[in-house]
């Protein structure tokens, strides 16, 4: 299993049962075919997604395991955080569909042949995809929840250490210029 | 006479479902003709937030992912973690983490079990486990401080040590346990009522289970005998001996009896553990730099058999003191969506309840 | 699979329960035992509390406002803040109490606390050496 692999990819080991290597996009779906029909990794059981945007592309991570679910591997693709989609597998993978469902919501990336991209998890959401880094958590929080009031007397620690030493030099100064 | 199919949603408010979460049926009659899963009544974004903390921070988080069963979200971070950092945990902290998280598994199949037989209708059951999930649970609070959000598998080890005298009132509760099973082996496994609803519905079978990415007792229950504390062993799980029950039939009842031995073999697992726990040694390795704590700029993929099936961790550090991005799959997502709608369809409606516990459907994890 | 008379007569053993005393606890007349090392609401020693907003800065969920003693209790502190705690936000995850230098902040086992206005859950950390 693993020599098919060793043979025809740039293998990456990642620790003993896991291992990775690198796609393009347009090889995605070839690169899928002959894995799984040469090798025994034929299960879909992830699909991740990691925004690098200071790189300005998304890493998509296909996780890929055996029928003895004792090893795994991941098909890695980058995609431009722009021009963002991706040939579904919902035809080779039939759990794939939802995961696609749920990456086109969180960051917004199209999958070209799923039919079930409508809302998963999140309703009538307009505002940019939440889980893409430029999405601002906390200003969303801020503009939508309050504080508890009560919680204004909340001081600033180092302001405070600050104050504290000057108003002992002072009464240190005074005593000394009486 | 001219018949109407109608729509009725199952859920989010509705004692059979189970959890935040609702399935849209079509029915003719009584007879489901499609089914729609819907969730986002729980989403809180625990991805987005842990991407804002640091990493004993979101640390935190974690166990909320699952309510019946938080440990092997704890254990899956602090494992992705260690591995990103290349800390070695002592052989004594893998003991506890296996301990505790065969404790939690015990735990959650005694949970399920209320809920699928008060999905038949047999409270009475659910009234004992809860019960002798309580007492689980105390033991939990005397070790870790807290009863369901235990906190306590923290990347480098475990929190705190073992109270005086624990292992031995461990070991007196799995005593106490053992005698109920086979209490509920009269009262629910072997139920007439309950084989009647439960033998043949629900039924998944044949070799396409495992190309869809199932996992737990629905592989287990129609024969494939597959656990990643075996197939793929972490801790110390490939040094414990215990066996993989399997079942052949497929349906609600053979994934109840793989419960059913699964909790034997959890017992049989804990026993172990209390013999061969090494009385000394380090249980917390320290991080470098705790608060200021950093992983390298790469990834890891971990995975843990949770008591419904494989929870799935993707972790990727980026150099800084945050997580750039941890993904958790658990075992729900698929079986929520790409094995229950087709399920459903040509069961009758009083079944969805049955099936859904069965299954050991969760939306938290779904959305997390 | 053959549906066997025991099979329907074995579940009423569970009747046998009525004869036992119950399990349950009545409460509030009987409590349960409370656990020492339980992650229950902050204790505070005055006395050694440095001031210094470790615990503040390590709280995820920013449940910890430092606000001004009345009455110096440790000459070592240099700020004279000390934590208080919203309630609403804690989830007594404990990580304050790991990070506290003199270790002066703790949890005890005293857990409840009920109030109709949920803005009162502002918790000052009693005051107890630990
Ligand atoms: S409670 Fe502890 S951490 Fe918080 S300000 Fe006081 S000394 Fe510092
Ligand atoms: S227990 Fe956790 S959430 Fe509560 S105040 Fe301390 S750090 Fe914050």
């Amino acid at each position: 299993m693993m020599s098919y692999l060793e043979e025809h990819y740039e293998l990456i080991h990642k620790t003993p049962r896991l291992f990775a290597l690198h796609v393009t996009r347009e090889q995605l779906l070839d690169t899928l075919h002959q894995i799984t029909t040469h090798t025994s990794f034929d299960t879909l059981s992830q699909l991740t997604c990691t925004d690098w945007i200071e790189e300005e592309r998304f890493e998509l991570g296909y996780m890929l395991t055996n029928a003895l679910r004792s090893h795994n591997l991941m098909l890695k693709c980058s995609i431009a955080r722009d021009k963002v989609t991706m040939p579904s597998l919902a035809l080779l993978f039939a759990q794939a569909e939802v995961m696609e469902r749920e990456l086109h919501e969180m960051f917004g990336i199209g999958f070209e042949g799923n039919e079930t991209l409508y809302d998963f998890a999140l309703e009538g959401w307009c505002d940019i995809p939440p889980m893409r880094r430029e999405f601002d958590t906390l200003a969303y929080v801020n503009a939508h929840y309050d504080f508890r009031e009560g919680r204004e007397d909340n001081l600033d620690v180092k302001e405070e250490i600050k104050k504290r030493k000057a108003a002992a030099k002072s009464a240190k100064e005074t005593p000394s210029g009486a | 006479m001219e018949r109407k199919v109608i729509t009725i949603y199952h859920g989010p408010q509705h004692p059979g479902i189970t959890g935040n979460m609702s399935v849209e049926l079509d029915l003719m009659g009584e007879t489901i003709t499609r089914a729609r899963t819907h969730v986002g009544y729980l989403h809180r974004g625990f991805e987005k937030l842990i991407e804002r903390r640091t990493i004993i921070q979101a640390f935190t988080i974690v166990c909320r992912i699952c309510v019946p069963e938080p440990d092997p979200n704890e254990a899956n971070f602090a494992l992705a973690v260690e591995r990103l950092a290349g800390i070695e945990v002592s052989e004594r902290a893998s003991y506890i983490r296996v301990m505790v998280l065969e404790m939690a598994r015990l735990g959650a199949q005694l949970l399920w079990m209320a809920g699928q037989s008060g999905s038949v209708g047999l409270g009475t059951v659910g009234q004992w486990s809860i019960y002798d999930r309580d007492l689980i649970l105390d033991l939990f609070e005397q070790l870790t401080g807290g009863r369901v959000y235990h906190m306590y598998i923290y990347p480098g080890g475990v929190r705190r040590e073992l109270p005086d005298g624990f292992l031995e009132r461990l070991s007196a509760l799995l005593d106490y346990l053992q005698k109920r099973l086979d209490a509920y082996d009269r009262l629910f496994f072997d139920n007439a009522s309950f084989q009647k609803r439960a033998i043949g519905v629900g039924v998944v079978r044949g070799e396409e289970v495992l190309r869809r990415g199932f996992s737990g007792q629905v592989l287990r229950g129609c024969g494939f005998a597959r656990d990643l504390r075996r197939d793929n062993p972490y801790l110390l799980y490939d040094q414990l001996e215990f066996d993989i029950p399997t079942q052949s039939a497929g349906d609600v009842y053979a994934r109840a009896l793989v419960r059913r031995a699964e909790m034997r073999e959890s017992i049989r697992i804990l026993r172990q553990v209390i013999a061969q726990m090494p009385e000394e040694g380090a249980i917390m390795q320290k991080l470098p730099k705790h608060r200021k704590f950093t992983l390298p700029k790469e990834d890891t993929y971990v995975a843990v058999e949770s008591a419904r099936g494989e929870f799935g961790y993707y972790m990727a550090g980026d150099g800084s003191e945050m997580i750039r991005r941890m993904q958790v799959k658990g075992p729900s997502l698929i079986h929520a969506f790409s094995l229950l709608e087709p399920l459903l369809v040509g069961e009758e409606l009083s079944n969805v309840a049955l099936i859904m516990n069965s299954l050991g459907i969760c939306p938290p994890e779904i959305e997390r | 699979m053959k549906f066997e008379l025991k099979n329907s007569l074995a579940p009423l053993s569970a009747l046998s329960k009525i004869f036992e005393h119950p399990q349950t606890l009545c409460y509030p007349e009987v409590k349960s035992e409370t656990v020492s090392g339980y992650r229950g609401f902050h204790i505070n020693d005055l006395s050694t509390c440095i001031g210094c907003a470790n615990c503040q800065d390590v709280c995820m969920n920013e449940a910890i406002d430092m606000i001004a003693i009345d009455k110096d209790k440790n000459p070592k502190n240099n700020s004279g803040c000390i934590p208080r705690i919203d309630y609403g936000r804690c989830c007594w995850c404990s990580l304050c109490t790991d990070v506290c230098p003199p270790d002066s902040l703790k949890l005890e086992s005293e857990c409840i606390w009920a109030d109709d206005d949920a803005n009162r859950f502002l918790y000052q950390p009693k005051d107890k050496p630990c």
